[in-house]
């Protein structure tokens, strides 16, 4: 059994943020792109997850990923056009979509509960990372005050969302027995 | 019951609503009519009602205005009032016309909680 699933990936690329912290930091243009392939990462899935799932809780949660994250896409490209700045692909963007897509390529080898299940826990813990990254890299390095000011705007879109990812976990494992 | 709807998502509109809402409630301050209704404003902003909890008299206008990045709604525990998609900047409001308790909530997220009681 591996140690590492691969679609969790995208999750460590968040965390191995944390150690960017003790140096410069991301740049506004890095903080742009890690900002948009994190939102584009969760509406994927939650696309998936909205055709597959037999479940209308996790259909329903999917559809509010889908929704909330599409709309910090359009403010965040929106504020982008803005400023005149060029998202800058980086090493965190691009393990952000690559553990975007091995979670993908995960979840459609999987069915009913099982996929339920997999699709769930990989949203508790992909955004109990994205908290830890906005609270200890992307907000404290953010240096235009506006993209700051964005990044504390949709913080507690996540924390409700972790709480409702949570929340469905609890009443799969509970209909599981 | 009086039901009043913004549909699109126009920021300019949503400040209108407030301006007019804080007009209302300014001229309802006037003490020449004790009986005049009392316009409301509750704010939707970081996933959650400001104020939470809300004390109203029958006939009293409320207007929430959403100022979240993405739709919300305000939707009565019971189905006594249901305001359906608010949009980002836009508003709706609500007369209650019947007296009782009302804990409301947003049906996209679940995690989002208020409470209406009206006199």
């Amino acid at each position: 059994m591996k140690l590492i699933r691969p679609q969790w990936l995208g999750a460590l690329a968040l965390m191995s943020l944390a150690s960017w912290a003790q140096s410069a930091g991301p740049s506004d243009p890095q903080i742009a792109a890690i900002v948009v392939t994190a939102n584009q990462v969760d509406i994927d899935a939650g696309k998936l997850a909205e055709s597959r799932s037999k479940s209308g809780d996790v259909k329903a949660f999917a559809k509010q990923m889908v929704t909330d994250h599409s709309a910090v896409n359009q403010s965040a490209s929106d504020l982008v056009h803005k400023l005149n700045v060029t998202p800058e692909d980086n090493a965190t963007s691009q393990s952000l979509k690559q553990g975007g897509d091995a979670n993908l390529a995960a979840l459609k080898k999987l069915n009913g509960a099982a996929f339920d299940r997999a699709y769930i826990d990989h949203e508790v813990t992909y955004h109990e990372n994205v908290l830890d990254a906005l609270d200890k890299t992307l907000i404290p390095s953010a240096k235009n005050d506006e993209l700051k000011a964005l990044l504390v705007k949709v913080r507690p879109a996540f924390v409700a969302h972790l709480e409702h990812a949570k929340h469905v976990q609890a009443s799969l494992e509970k209909s599981s027995g | 019951m009086v039901k009043r709807r913004h549909a699109s998502g126009k920021s300019t509109r949503a400040c209108a609503a407030l301006v007019c809402a804080m007009l209302a409630a300014t001229l309802s301050a006037v003490p020449a009519s004790a009986a005049a209704p009392t316009s409301h404003v509750v704010t939707i902003e970081n996933m959650q009602f400001n104020p939470p909890s809300l004390t109203v008299k029958r006939g009293d206008r409320i207007v929430w205005i959403n100022k979240d990045l993405f739709p919300h709604t305000v939707t009565g525990n019971t189905h006594a009032f249901d305001s359906r998609s608010i949009a980002a900047n836009a508003s709706w409001s609500y007369a209650p016309a019947k007296a009782g308790s009302y804990p409301y909530g947003c049906t996209f997220h679940p995690t989002m909680h208020g409470a209406l009681t009206v006199q």
